[in-house]
């Protein structure tokens, strides 16, 4: 068993994150101006996150984080990992939990990196499948990262986290990774509990037995890459014919009676609560559903594969404090402090040594944080530790979204999926 | 319309003109402004990746936006009418008792009408959700009093989004219905019935051809935003009872298609204002002098 997969499939990881398109190919192919603002970095930029750029930076003591809900650590109201950031490297930290959704965080963020304006974050948290991020990447709004204050990021990250970074160009590193699959209700449940033919099978008795219980996830990325497992294509390597027979199948699937509804984050809840025997989830939220005494939820360990996504803190150009982003980077990447937040947050941890650290603390701030926390959590680190969720066994197929070369692609898919939640 | 004397004929004229400056300004800054820029939006072709518009005159995406959403905007209609009417027949013995029968009690009974709108539009529809999901307090009761089936669900209906709408707008219809029953002389009523007049009859030629104003402002104050809602529908309904404010809000949020969801709004800006002027060529007042 392995914490962020090791064993991760070669596809997951391939080009993900890296521009697909380079300057040279990109002009050799004639990109129209169009793609070329998608695709080429701004060469008058170059200079930002050089060394000599870095050398000119020094430590503030504030950082201004910018983060999605629940996705830290918190007791009491504080954020211990940010606390002990304040106690050991003198940085106190302003966090916001103002991120919802990818898209909609681009978009606000975005006159103020075109304008060569601080966002007012130090620090974002952006997902590797998402547009969002991409735009950033492509448009070259982040800061490479100071590859000289990373020794605990070389020292304790995983051979996938590392690859993350090689392949953002050194510009983004993981905060923590998750799955998107299907999770059932074993007590309502007893056919194709290994296989996404359970929400997409329309056959007559699939559908008598699950009419109106099965719940999607609304977003277009998650609810086509997720179809196109169930047709047996890999989201990776698909092409826009892949795209429009997965968009069928999805309309097949709703148009029969089986779905109930597309949902965002709420998904969970309509589970937890019963309304829905089969749903399409992020893992975490089902781990902390099961340990919150939902003990029928399963996450399904589907054969077609299941979706593997990370969440990247990354510096935005224009960051006014972007020493003080470096060292907390790095901060996250000691086992200890990672041990620490996936013991609360649930989710999968870049830091393959965060597993020993969560079954046996070190003395002092993190065992007594740990305390702390399983006051408020009531789940011994031993569960979580041995959760398939937030530690996947390497009999989980991960596999990658789809990433977007280019904006023509992005408007396909979205005219291919983004209609299907709203009945068209 | 009415002048001072002591002003010279040449102010008098423009006196109301010069009343009327601000919401001039208001509504030139805060509307016609933002209203343009929308409809240019909707001409141009958008990078999301930078922002970038280029003005390229595509008039094609109106029809577009139609074609591929006239559906959904048939039924926001209905959706949008049904609530209307839903409200007018509520509030109108509401408001009318209000008017007329709550005496010294009226501001009260007024707050009461609101109280519950103190409350967060969004928070309202939610706690309806709560209400009314298959395990919550109505569904539940009727389950266990076997009056409905164990599958039965309210969520994800028609019926849930127009309630919705219903009730989440019923101010807006309420409070010009009051208004305007308010100002109604009592005397009037008095003397229809000293003419023979029933009750029906005296509703009818009296009360209700001096109340149309108001009703058509309520009409119009409920249908528009209820036209063009969004949170009732995603928080209540399910894809079957899309509304186009939920379109809207995708094209904008999910699919950064801005020129898209531009002309999408115009189209419903469009209808909207085919009421509105409705308004005033029937019940509104013929020039700006009429108010003073």
């Amino acid at each position: 068993m392995t914490n962020f997969p090791e064993h991760i499939d070669p596809s997951v990881l391939r080009g993900l994150l890296s521009p697909r398109i380079t300057r040279r190919a990109a002009l050799q192919a004639g990109a129209i101006a169009g793609a070329a603002s998608l695709i080429l970095p701004a060469s008058a930029e170059a200079a930002v996150g050089d060394s000599a750029w870095w050398a000119s930076k020094n430590k503030t003591g504030v950082l201004n984080f910018a983060n999605w809900p629940y996705y830290i650590d918190t007791y009491n109201g504080k954020h211990p990992t940010l606390d002990n950031l304040k106690t050991t490297q003198g940085i106190t930290t302003t966090y916001s939990e103002v991120i919802e959704d990818n898209p909609t965080f681009y978009q606000q963020i975005r006159p103020a990196l075109q304008s060569g304006d601080p966002t007012g974050y130090d620090i974002i948290v952006m997902t590797d499948n998402s547009v969002g991020l991409r735009y950033l990447l492509n448009n070259n709004y982040l800061i490479p990262l100071d590859d000289s204050q990373l020794s605990k990021f070389k020292a304790n990250a995983s051979a996938a986290a590392k690859k993350v970074y090689t392949d953002s160009g050194k510009r983004i590193v993981p905060w923590q990774s998750g799955m998107t699959t299907l999770a059932y209700n074993k007590s309502k449940v007893t056919t194709n509990k290994t296989s996404l033919k359970m929400a997409f099978d329309t056959s007559r008795s699939n559908v008598a037995k699950l009419r109106n219980r099965v719940g999607m996830l609304s977003d277009p990325i998650e609810l086509g890459n997720l179809a196109l497992l169930a047709i047996g294509k890999n989201p990776a390597t698909s092409t826009p014919t892949d795209w429009q027979a997965a968009a069928t199948k999805l309309r097949e699937q709703r148009d029969s009676g089986l779905v109930k509804q597309y949902y965002g984050n709420d998904i969970i809840n309509e589970l937890k609560q019963g309304n829905l025997w089969v749903g399409q989830v992020y893992s975490g939220d089902v781990f902390q559903a099961r340990i919150g005494g939902n003990k029928n939820l399963v996450l399904m360990n589907a054969t077609e594969g299941v979706l593997l996504w990370t969440d990247n803190m990354c510096i935005p150009k224009g960051a006014e404090h972007p020493r003080d982003a470096m060292i907390a980077i790095d901060y996250f990447y000691d086992p200890a402090v990672a041990a620490v937040l996936a013991y609360y947050v649930n989710y999968m941890t870049p830091v393959p040594g965060a597993k020993a650290k969560m079954l046996a603390p070190t003395k002092g701030w993190q065992a007594t944080t740990m305390a702390n926390l399983l006051k408020d959590i009531e789940v011994k680190a031993s569960v979580i530790a041995s959760a398939p969720e937030v530690f996947p066994t390497s009999t989980y197929k991960l596999k990658s979204y789809y990433a977007f070369k280019t904006q023509g692609e992005i408007d396909t898919w979205n005219e291919k999926f983004a209609g299907i939640p709203t009945g068209s | 319309m009415t002048t001072t004397t002591s002003k010279s004929p040449r102010l008098g004229r423009l006196t109301p003109y010069l009343l009327g400056l601000p919401a001039i300004v208001w509504l030139a800054v805060f509307f016609v402004v933002p209203l343009v820029l929308m409809l240019a939006k909707a001409l141009q072709e958008c990078n999301p990746a930078t922002g970038v518009c280029t003005m390229s005159w595509n008039f094609a995406s109106l029809s577009d936006a139609w074609s591929s959403s006239s559906t959904i905007i048939f039924r926001s209609l209905g959706y949008a009418l049904a609530a209307t009417v839903i409200d007018l027949v509520l509030s109108f013995p509401i408001a009318y008792w209000i008017a007329f029968y709550a005496g010294r009690r009226k501001n009260f009974f007024l707050m009461m009408l609101l109280v519950p709108f103190f409350v967060s539009f969004v928070i309202r529809t939610v706690i309806w959700k709560f209400l009314l999901s298959s395990d919550g307090l109505i569904i539940h009761t009727l389950q266990n009093l076997h009056l409905v089936s164990s599958d039965y669900q309210i969520l994800g209906t028609t019926f849930a989004v127009v309630a919705g709408l219903a009730y989440n707008f019923l101010p807006f219809t309420a409070l010009p219905l009051y208004v305007s029953l308010e100002r109604l002389n009592p005397a009037l009523l008095e003397a229809s019935h000293d003419l023979y007049a029933g009750r029906i009859t005296t509703f009818r030629k009296i009360v209700l051809p001096l109340c149309a104003p108001g009703i058509f402002a309520a009409f119009l104050l409920t249908f528009i935003p209820a036209f063009g809602d969004y949170v009732n529908q995603q928080v209540l309904g399910g894809f079957t009872n899309t509304m186009v404010g939920t379109v809207i809000q995708n094209l904008f949020l999910v699919s950064n298609d801005f020129p898209g969801g531009s002309a999408l709004s115009a189209i419903v800006m469009g209808i909207s204002l085919i009421g509105i002027l409705a308004y005033g060529r029937l019940l509104g007042s013929k020039s700006i002098g009429d108010f003073v």
